[in-house]
């Protein structure tokens, strides 16, 4: 009970791990959002996703701002401060992803590919999300990261054959091509900027040993 | 002027210096990581100053003032006034000097010097100290980092910085300890045994003007140290630190003046072997080494020649 009341982490650090926390679980039910909005072809829901990027923001600024008064050791900071700033990429990329998508005419050729990716995605930030858990919990992370690294793959396979099909779609004009390559692109990066989440897990899982 | 003046001015020159030099290294990783603020941690280090010199100071005051030689007031005078001078130079010059070499150094050239007997023996097992003491460290520290491999490791990381910062302080407190204990012991030795000061006076009004120069000179040291020593890792930081204050507490306990700093540096060391001899500032520590050898003689080369001038 002392040993436990003595490990626990002081009220700054509390707020940055509820923080980093809140901000992983934000991201898992905006990208699950997104993946709904993409099944049932509804644009209205993407404003849903932008609004949680404005949310992510707020949480992302709370976290910084604790580390800058001093939470955990200065070793830390910097690898925190910069998970954070991934996981604010992820939602960038997701929220552009959703504008674009609101503005884009739908292509049946390509929305299997699309669903399938955006549901890795969701996986992939689960399992992200379950990394940080066990690092708070002294767990293992390397299954996870492997766990990871092979959604990525998947994604990266499909993104090849998605790249292949979107040569076939033909456009009227260049920002509809435009528009439609740029939401396939962030749309892929999603779960290359994940994967480097993960990694950055386990920087700061070995940093203090 | 009287003649007591000189050995008192000395010592309050000599124990406000340690105050504005050492507090960086018992909270200087502390300050600097923002685990704890200035005042605060002045808070800690006085009192642990005066209750390490009131409880172990003893030892290495009568192996400075009694068991090396019979320390006079004309002895104390001048090799207090050449040390102070030492430590004024080496300050102004960032030189790293030892307090202990050149107190231990003055006391021995001029005592030799003014014909009074000084303990061979004794000068011997200091000697011995300065060159065990920074090797004991550096064991400790090893130690220390090996044991922290096999237990702390297992801990999740946030937990590790939990302990990491609790374990930061401790070793703060004990090297604050150790500076009551030892180098302020140093210093006031000569006085207490010599019937200058009594024993309370020094250690109360020694500690009082160690947290006087810890308050008004020591936040840019911290700050230097600090800044500096957190880019390190805190996981070896810690052992390094507290093998060096483990190793100094060892020797203080058997009445052994020795160096606090060069206790660290050879727990840093210790702690750079085990991670790779490229990490460690090989050039740093030959400068290092090389003050440690040159500063006792020239401190006793200065004060046989003085004291020898002066009896003329």
């Amino acid at each position: 009970m002392f040993l436990e009341k003595l490990l626990s982490p002081g009220k700054k650090e509390q707020v940055v791990i509820e923080g980093l926390k809140k901000h992983m679980k934000l991201l898992c039910s905006a990208i699950e959002v997104f993946q709904k909005a993409l099944t049932e072809n509804n644009k209205a829901l993407m404003d849903d996703v932008k609004q949680s990027e404005r949310d992510g923001d707020v949480i992302r600024r709370e976290v910084i701002s604790k580390i800058y008064e001093g939470a955990f050791l200065p070793y830390l900071r910097p690898n925190l401060c910069k998970l954070t700033e991934i996981i604010d990429n992820v939602f960038d990329l997701l929220k552009d992803a959703a504008y674009l998508y609101q503005t884009l005419r739908p292509v049946s050729t390509i929305q299997y590919q699309i669903d399938q990716i955006a549901s890795l995605n969701l996986q992939m930030c689960q399992m992200l999300l379950m990394s940080f858990e066990a690092l708070m919990g002294g767990g293992d992370l390397r299954e996870k990261a492997l766990a990871i690294r092979i959604y990525e793959k998947k994604i990266d396979d499909i993104k090849f054959d998605l790249l292949a099909d979107l040569r076939s779609i033909p456009i009227d004009d260049f920002w509809e091509g435009k528009i439609l390559s740029d939401f396939v692109s962030r749309l892929t990066s999603v779960s290359d900027v994940i994967e480097d989440a993960s990694d950055y897990l386990q920087v700061i899982n070995v940093s203090l040993r | 002027m009287p003649l007591y003046l000189f050995p008192l001015i000395g010592c309050i020159f000599i124990a406000f210096v340690i105050g504005s030099n050492d507090t960086s290294n018992a909270f200087g990783i502390c300050i600097g990581c923002g685990m704890i603020k200035f005042k605060k941690a002045l808070c800690l280090f006085g009192p642990f100053v005066l209750v390490g010199m009131l409880l172990q100071g003893d030892k290495v005051m009568k192996t400075v003032g009694n068991d090396l030689l019979n320390v006079n007031i004309s002895i104390l005078g001048i090799s207090l006034a050449v040390s102070a001078l030492l430590i004024a130079v080496s300050n102004l010059k960032t030189l790293p000097v030892s307090s202990h070499q050149v107190i231990v150094g003055s006391l021995t050239g001029s005592g030799i010097a003014s014909g009074v007997e000084v303990n061979m023996l004794s000068a011997a097992k200091i000697a011995v100290s300065w060159v065990v003491s920074p090797l004991g460290a550096l064991l400790f520290a090893v130690l220390i980092f090996k044991v922290m491999e096999k237990t702390l490791s297992r801990l999740p990381v946030f937990h590790v910085e939990m302990v990491l910062r609790i374990l930061l302080v401790l070793t703060g407190i004990l090297i604050s300890y150790t500076t009551g204990a030892n180098e302020l012991a140093t210093v006031l030795g000569g006085a207490v045994y010599s019937g200058l000061l009594s024993p309370v006076h020094a250690s109360v009004g020694g500690a009082f003007l160690v947290f006087l120069g810890a308050f008004f000179l020591s936040s840019r040291v911290i700050e230097t140290v600090g800044k500096g020593i957190t880019t390190l890792d805190p996981y070896s930081g810690f052992a390094a630190q507290f093998g060096g204050a483990a190793c100094v507490l060892v020797f203080t306990s058997l009445g052994m003046p020795v160096s606090t700093t060069y206790c660290i540096i050879g727990g840093v060391f210790g702690v750079g072997m085990l991670k790779g001899m490229e990490t460690v500032r090989l050039d740093l520590i030959r400068k290092m080494a090389l003050s440690w050898v040159l500063t006792p003689f020239l401190a006793f080369a200065l004060c046989f020649g003085i004291t020898i001038v002066l009896m003329k």
